[in-house]
């Protein structure tokens, strides 16, 4: 055995294993504290360390509540209903974390013990990292079919119906905004994407960069079930959707898949969009990128709980509209704008057109947003009451 | 050693898959046996340092044409997954009777074609481009007419299929207006 390429491959996976599931643990906490505060209320605050046997503890602001919460989903009962498909049933949670943990390993995460001259980092820096990342989280709509399915209820099964038509729709306009970063640097390798944003040269900044990371986002809230577009397991309508049959540590991989999938969709932007580990401090402290990567992570994350305290939920009917109307056409135009700024800049020189470059791709942009939001309103009348009046 | 190791495990798990999706009665099982095989034959294009089409493997096989049968199945009564519904093979002899022709008259010539490598190297088979670079620019410089061709006919059948789909509505509709 090949110990020195074992060892190679633990230095680069056992990180991800490591600072992924902790980060989720807390988010859960953030999240809890994070929407209690939007809506007025104080959130978890009592679990804490506890100091003697007899009374006293440091509370901490709650922190404790992720650990009795993993305590408390570890030793709760497995409910597998009599007519479930009991192989399906087990195997559904599993296939949905796989996934979500697999593409981790895509992201361009500079530790600093691995040098770059490994292996193991190299086998990670694939050529196509960015098509395989949408490849394998495609996988995970396999396994909320499989979930919906295997439960044998109807509210189980609409709920993965839900999720596989929501997840299919908002996989074109992600993958169309990623195509354009992807062209642009001509490259699917993350590590090359990174490496083309250094310098405060982040894509963001684009005009179709910055239409491009708007659509992304917000497929990505979609890919990922998450407010407003939580559909698949809309607990007003229909319970809790393809999870609903599932308890204690299955249910608890299927919530780890999530908040997984979460950050590693939220890590490809910040790889296409945010300058990957780029920020200050970077060329003096190289190890400053993983923070910088995780930091911005962490804000794409907050910002999806704030959506979430803030948004409602869509209708199945907007959801689909919203998708194929707007994301979609907006996200074609985009990357003939960006084809056509980018040729602008190569064949002229001088700051005056790369502006006027900027402001009128910017301009374009918001003008096709603007008209796509018109004609897909268009059709809506204004409510008539028959007896209101 | 470890390639060889990697080849048989794979191939085991393709066949195994295979035949899983063949023989099993619950439809659904099946599908997702189907899925394996799918996943076990991206392997072996990876082993094969063919990490594109592993890649396009797992895209358009495991990911689309898998959510694809799961939605026709959806719109049938096997949705049920019960076994007691028989899949009628009848033509089985004469299935058999292909696959072994193919197999004979296709397949080993092909096989026998090949020149075989002996003690190869993995040193040997890493090419210095690497394949998603080199099937781009394949793809955009020779081939750029085909690959226009190829997606006005894709563009043409997907018209066709919102057409076919929406004909009836939309005569309907002029009716009624």
């Amino acid at each position: 055995m090949n110990w020195e390429l074992i060892g190679d491959i633990l230095l680069a996976t056992v990180p991800l294993l490591v600072i992924f599931p902790s980060m989720f643990a807390l988010t859960t906490w953030v999240e809890r504290k994070a929407l209690a505060r939007i809506q007025n209320r104080i959130g978890p605050n009592k679990v804490g360390v506890p100091l003697t046997p007899y009374g006293g503890k440091l509370s901490l602001f709650g922190l404790g509540q992720p650990a009795a919460d993993g305590i408390k989903m570890l030793f709760k009962e497995n409910i597998v209903p009599t007519g479930a498909d009991r192989l399906f049933h087990l195997l559904a949670p599993i296939l949905s974390l796989i996934p979500a943990m697999l593409v981790l390993c895509f992201l361009p995460l500079e530790f600093p013990w691995l040098n770059g001259e490994q292996n193991s980092v190299k086998a990670f820096m694939l050529d196509g990292a960015v098509i395989f990342f949408f490849a394998i989280t495609g996988l995970n709509t396999l396994a909320v079919f499989m979930a919906g399915w295997a439960s044998r209820n109807k509210y189980s099964l609409l709920g993965g119906m839900r999720a596989i038509a929501q997840m299919v729709s908002y996989e074109i306009p992600l993958v169309l905004s990623a195509v354009v970063v992807v062209m642009i640097v001509g490259s699917l390798n993350a590590a090359e994407i990174a490496e083309a944003q250094a310098g405060w040269n982040w894509y963001v900044f684009q005009p179709w960069g910055l239409a491009a990371f708007v659509i992304f986002f917000i497929a990505a809230l979609a890919e990922t079930n998450r407010s407003p577009f939580d559909l698949p397991e809309a607990e007003s309508e229909i319970i809790a959707g393809y999870f609903t049959e599932y308890s204690g540590f299955k249910f608890a991989l299927f919530f780890l898949g999530e908040y997984i999938a979460m950050f590693a969709i939220s890590g490809l932007a910040v790889t296409l969009f945010l300058g990957a580990g780029g920020g200050p401090g970077v060329e003096a402290l190289p190890w400053l990128k993983v923070i910088w990567f995780l930091a911005k992570v962490c804000i794409l994350i907050g910002v999806m709980i704030w959506l979430r305290g803030t948004l409602p939920r869509l209708r199945v009917d907007q959801l689909m509209g919203f998708a194929w109307k707007f994301l979609l056409p907006l996200s074609i135009l985009n990357i003939f704008i960006a084809g056509f700024a980018w040729h602008a800049k190569n064949t002229n020189e001088g700051t005056a057109v790369s502006v006027i470059v900027w402001v009128a791709a910017l301009i374009i942009l918001y003008a096709a947003a603007k008209g796509l939001d018109r004609v897909n309103r268009a059709k809506v009348k204004p409510r008539t009451y028959q007896y209101g009046e | 050693m470890n390639e060889v190791t990697a080849f048989w495990v794979l191939a085991a798990i393709s066949v195994i898959g295979a035949l899983v999706a063949v023989r099993k009665r619950n439809l659904v099982h099946g599908v997702f046996a189907l899925l394996v095989f799918f996943a076990g034959l991206a392997g072996l294009f990876l082993l094969l340092l063919a990490e594109f089409i592993a890649v396009v493997q797992i895209l358009v096989y495991a990911g689309a044409v898998g959510i694809l049968i799961l939605f026709a199945i959806m719109l049938t009564d096997r949705v049920t997954g019960k076994d007691a519904f028989r899949v009628t093979s009848r033509g089985s002899f004469w299935g058999a009777i292909i696959a072994l022709a193919v197999f004979l008259v296709i397949l080993l010539p092909t096989i026998r074609e090949i020149p075989l490598v002996e003690n190869a190297t993995p040193k040997d088979m890493i090419v210095e481009q690497s394949s998603v670079k080199e099937l781009g620019t394949n793809l955009i410089k020779p081939y750029i007419v085909t690959i226009e061709v190829l997606a006005l006919l894709l563009t043409a059948a997907l018209i066709g299929a919102v057409t076919a789909a929406q004909g009836g509505r939309a005569s309907e509709k002029e009716e009624n207006a």
